[in-house]
């Protein structure tokens, strides 16, 4: 169904993806539950920096990004005098980018979870005996898991459909930076609107499919009243 | 000795507290709301890091001007008003969380009695959101004294409960002050909550500690700042001595004094507890005949307050128990009231407390 350079822009979008909501989730914890427990005046600033991605065209960050992580950008020429390859038009940027980019989306669903855990259940597990981490593993992942499984979802497809960020920091190269979003607009831009459906449609089928478990699943637990 | 001498300044309020009770026995906490009971068991607990001071049970020093123990270091129990149970573990699963993290050797009650006192055994594999409000708060008393605790703070575990509710977990809460002897502070702004399970008292007004000691010295004081809220009471110790009378039982307190009560269904020579209200008691200079008032009882004057209000509290010596009064200026003026003075109580009501 899919031809050979599609399938390896499918698999590249894929390790992406999967690479991007890893770190997204590693970095994104600590972010979301410093913002819920927070009493400081920076959490609003912190809130709107990392909402940005919401609003501005992909471009713009993209475009942003490129001169950061060009040889004479502060990414770039610090990379550049450690003696390290440039990020631009390579997979490192276009995860960098990614994660910036969907990092909202991460953010806000683990923030919500983490708010809506009830302070007193947070003080009796601390005055139970249960230190920061011990706490953090034993009351509020379990009770988070909702929140996780959301954030997953949203930041896998986010990152999976994105298109501005990539086109300006990754270019077009097959099985380095050509995504599937990229695959399908060469496809259109040179007519071949057969290999474009077979694409889109994948892509369509598949996110509708991921969707669709995540809000079963997520029924199936508030039943239980266990979210 | 338990040493707390602790000050918290917020944007609205101000708590200074420094007292020193009895490392035995439980402590009421009382006070009109608003007073700083609950930031005073929050501050003790660790939950208010601003807070600067003292907080010492025994020998173990939880706070001072240099150190600062952290939360799930220092050995306490505590339960809120409301409940706070884990919502994704069963009972038995809340049960056990604080007993894991406490070192065995420190650990003074066993689980299965623990259950077997609180009649937890049939809730044990239930999932907290299907317990009522009053087995909600048995479990949290009971994970949190599984912890074994060096003291227990309780903030109004029952202000959640319905009347009937109420009533059951004070039966239990009893139970558990009985035969575990982990020291406990109990706030509430009940004052039969106070007067049925309280040995100390530590008074709270406008967010300082008014006054505190052992419970009858506080209530017994002529400067007391329950008079000013009108909540003045005595506590009586008594006895049951007899049921011959239709409807009535009749009790003795510790000093020898007999009394008639509503008929209570108990054994003789089982212990109760009086409260009784000082604005419930007057005063006559010669007995009274021909009253409907069941109680009269022979009493010595030892002490007239100041006037507030246009009234007077007059301590009475009852065989040697204090009972407070309360009477009007006028009256006490009519009546040449002073120290010394013999006197007889008519008690118009008394509640029944434990």
């Amino acid at each position: 169904m899919l031809s050979n350079p599609d399938f390896v822009a499918f698999a590249l979008t894929i390790r992406l993806s999967l690479t991007t909501i890893v770190i997204l989730i590693i970095i994104g914890t600590p972010i979301a539950w410093w913002l819920s427990q927070t009493k400081s005046k920076w959490r609003s600033v912190i809130e709107a920096l990392i909402a940005l991605p919401l609003v501005l065209p992909p471009t713009v960050l993209g475009f942003y990004m490129l001169l950061t992580l060009s040889p004479d950008g502060v990414i770039g020429a610090s990379l550049a005098a450690l003696g390290l390859p440039s990020l631009a038009f390579t997979f490192s940027g276009l995860v960098l980018g990614s994660v910036i980019y969907s990092l909202p989306f991460v953010v806000q669903p683990l923030q919500n979870a983490f708010s809506s855990i009830g302070q007193r259940s947070l003080e009796a597990a601390f005055i139970l005996g249960a230190g920061p981490l011990d706490r953090f593993i034993s009351v509020v992942l379990p009770l988070s898991k909702m929140g996780y499984l959301t954030a997953i979802v949203l930041g896998f497809a986010h990152t999976m459909g994105e298109f501005g960020v990539v086109l300006m920091i990754g270019g077009n190269i097959p099985g380095q930076t050509q995504v599937l979003s990229i695959a399908i607009y060469d496809h259109v831009e040179s007519l071949q609107y057969g290999a474009a459906h077979s694409l889109s449609a994948t892509l369509l089928l598949l996110s509708f499919a991921v969707l669709l478990m995540v809000y079963s699943l997520n029924k199936r637990v508030r039943l239980l009243g266990r979210a | 000795m338990i040493n707390i001498q602790v000050n918290l300044q917020n944007v609205s309020f101000h708590l200074e507290a420094n007292f020193s009770v009895a490392e035995t026995g439980v402590t009421g906490i009382f006070g009109p709301s608003g007073s700083g009971k609950t930031s005073l068991l929050r501050v003790i607990a660790g939950l208010e890091p601003q807070a600067l001071g003292l907080v010492q049970i025994g020998k173990a020093v939880w706070q001072d001007e240099t150190s600062y123990l952290p939360i799930p270091q220092r050995q306490m129990g505590m339960v809120f008003q409301e409940p706070s149970l884990f919502p994704h573990l069963t009972v038995a699963e809340n049960l056990r969380y604080g007993m894991n993290r406490t070192k065995r050797t420190s650990q003074s009650i066993e689980f299965s009695s623990m259950c077997e006192l609180l009649d937890l055994e049939i809730l044990l594999e239930r999932n907290p959101q299907t317990l009522s409000g009053g087995e909600k708060q048995r479990v949290a008393i009971a994970r949190a004294l599984l912890a074994s605790p060096q003291l227990l703070l309780l903030d109004e575990p029952l202000s959640a409960l319905d009347q009937s509710a109420r009533g059951k977990l004070l039966n239990y809460l009893e139970k558990v002050f009985q035969i575990t002897d982990i020291p406990v502070f109990y706030v509430s702004h009940s004052s039969e909550e106070i007067a049925r399970l309280a040995d100390n008292l530590i008074l709270m007004d406008g967010g300082q500690v008014s006054a505190f000691g052992p419970i009858d010295d506080v209530l017994s004081r002529i400067d007391s700042p329950l008079i000013e809220l009108d909540e003045a009471f005595s506590v009586l110790e008594c006895e049951v001595k007899a049921h011959d009378l239709p409807h009535l039982t009749t009790i003795q307190s510790v000093g020898g004094k007999i009394l008639l009560i509503p008929e209570i269904q108990r054994a003789i020579t089982s212990k109760l507890r009086l409260q009784i209200r000082a604005r419930d008691v007057s005063l006559c200079l010669t007995e009274p005949s021909n009253s409907s008032i069941l109680n009269i009882i022979e009493a010595k004057v030892t002490e007239i307050s100041q006037v507030k209000q246009g009234a007077r509290t007059i301590k009475l010596d009852i065989a040697g128990e204090n009972l407070m009064a309360k009477v009007s200026d006028y009256s006490s003026t009519q009546l040449n009231l002073h120290p010394g003075q013999e006197v007889f109580a008519q008690i118009k009501s008394v509640a029944l407390v434990g």
